[in-house]
Parts: structure tokens; sequence; C-alpha cells
């Protein structure tokens, strides 16, 4: 398959990934900045429902838990050409820094290592200040089940709201 | 613990609210609390099964509460969590519970267990530290 082919291969698993999204990842409202098999870096906007306090000057560890959780999803789709169903066996964070800033929260996410079985993921979640400071950083292991009929070719068939 | 604070705390926090959980029993080495299933806590848009970060969101809430000393007490800082994925978190009420295993003067372990209809099958496993200081 040519680099183009490759290139448009992946920004429709990308669309599809996210124009078909429902709940938590439709409520974060994702913009996907890059995807391809060596990794993926999505922006989530400020949100002050995701914050501990009224005042929006603090977010809740567990949204950006659920950033990264996320961000291996769309990375393992890219990176595992015939994933047919995943599932997450674990998953590890460690918060680095305060999550207190209004700013976009920008995640990179990588499938670092895929076996028959299993799918190893890895990443780091800054603000979009400049200084890139990591707030957070995570890995997961995946269990996969590989074959025809991945869950995004079901998702590109089924109908808005199928 | 009153119930009733931990519940106006609860209502304080935007996150908190989001994930519309409730406590339902309180001591101190344990709480428990149910959340129903929502729209907005779907992570698998085909199996419609709740998103492994709001399983992870929903334990780490609890287990923050459980550190407190009382209900007037400034959050917990999170440092870290290890989420065991055990079963398909279904549609449907998702209750967990978080165990203090360690309080000391700056450090607190606490474990959680989130299931669905039994405890004995749960869907989730966690484990949360937090720096009290």
């Amino acid at each position: 398959m040519s680099d183009a082919k490759d290139s448009e291969r992946f920004a429709m698993i990308a669309n599809i990934w996210n124009s078909r999204a429902k709940g938590l990842i439709a409520e974060m409202g994702l913009i996907i900045e890059r995807a391809d098999p060596q990794g993926v870096q999505i922006r989530m906007p400020f949100n002050p429902d995701f914050c501990l306090d009224e005042e929006g000057t603090m977010l809740h560890g567990g949204v950006l838990t659920a950033l990264l959780d996320s961000s291996f999803g769309l990375s393992n789709f890219l990176a595992i050409n015939d994933v047919q169903t995943m599932a997450t066996l674990d998953l590890r964070v460690d918060y680095l820094r305060p999550a207190s800033s209004r700013a976009d929260v920008i995640v990179f996410a990588e499938c670092y290592r895929q076996t028959r079985h299993i799918a190893f993921g890895s990443g780091k979640v800054w603000f979009d200040t400049g200084d890139r400071a990591e707030v957070a950083r995570g890995s997961a292991a995946f269990a996969l089940t590989r074959g025809k009929g991945g869950l995004l070719e079901k998702l590109n068939t089924r109908g808005p709201g199928g | 613990m009153n119930l009733n604070d931990i519940q106006t705390r609860c209502d304080r926090v935007p996150f908190f609210r989001h994930l519309g959980f409730s406590v339902t029993e309180a001591n101190d080495t344990h709480f428990l609390a149910s959340m129903p299933f929502e729209e907005r806590h779907i992570g698998n848009p085909m199996l419609e099964t709740y998103h492994g970060g709001i399983i992870a969101s929903f334990m780490e809430a609890l287990a923050s509460l459980t550190v407190l000393d009382d209900m007037a007490s400034p959050p917990p800082k999170p440092i870290n969590l290890t989420v065991d994925y055990l079963r398909p978190g279904l549609p449907g009420t998702l209750n967990t519970r978080a165990t203090v295993s360690r309080k000391g003067r700056r450090m607190a372990s606490v474990e959680t267990v989130a299931w669905l209809e039994d405890e004995a099958k749960p869907v989730a496993k966690g484990l949360f530290h937090f720096l009290l200081v």
C-alpha cells in the first residue's frame, strides 16, 4: 500500500472513531491532531464539568485517566491491522503534576508492542501551555481478538443512530 | 460519617455530579456507593458498555472520599492508580466499595472493587495512592 493510501486509511479510521463516538468520548469533544500507527495525538478542550471545583481551577484526575484509556483505544486500532475486539486488561496512571490549568489538554498515546493476543500502550498528557510539562503518564495492556470485520468496519457500515 | 454531609460535599464537585453516584454507606474503614448507568458513561459505542475511564474515575472519586478526616478537609492529592478490568462493564447500576488499606500522616492507600449485580463477580478492581499533605 502506498504512503498516500496509508494516510487516507489512517484518517478514515480516526474519522470513524471520532464521528461514531458516543458517551464519554463524545462528551470530551476530542480533536484528533495526529493519527498513524506510530501514535495518536488528541486535544481535549477545557470542560468545567470535569473539574473538582465550581471555579474550574482543577481537573479531576479521573478525566486524564479516561482520556488516556480512550487514546490507547485509537492508537491500537491504527497500529493493529486486523484487530476485531479489544478489552482493557489493566491501566496504570501516574499523576505527575496538579491538573490546574484551563488550557486544552493534549494526550499522546502509542501502541509500542503487540503480540497475537496482547497489545501494550503508553501515553503522556500535558496542557497546551508551551512548556509541555507532563501532567500524567499512563500505560495499559489490552486483550485482542484478531480477525476480519473489526469494530471500526462495523461502525462504518451502521447508519447514524443505528 | 454522616451520609448527608458526604452527599453535600459530592454535590459541590462538578465532576462528581457528572458521574452521578451516591454514597450509601460510610464508616471508618470503607465507603460504598452506587452509580446509575447514563449514556454519557458509554465507552464502546457498539456494545454500549461503560467507558473504562468512567469506572476508574468512579473508583478514584470514592477512594478520595474515604481518606478524608472529615467532609470539610481539602481533597487529597492523587499520586497514582492501577485498575484491573475483570469483566465487561455492561449497562446497569455500578456499585463500588472503597477500603482504606493504610492511612498514615502523609500517604494513604485505598483498594476498590466495582461490580454490577454480584460483588463476587467484580467488573474492576483498583488501587489508589493519595498524598494527604
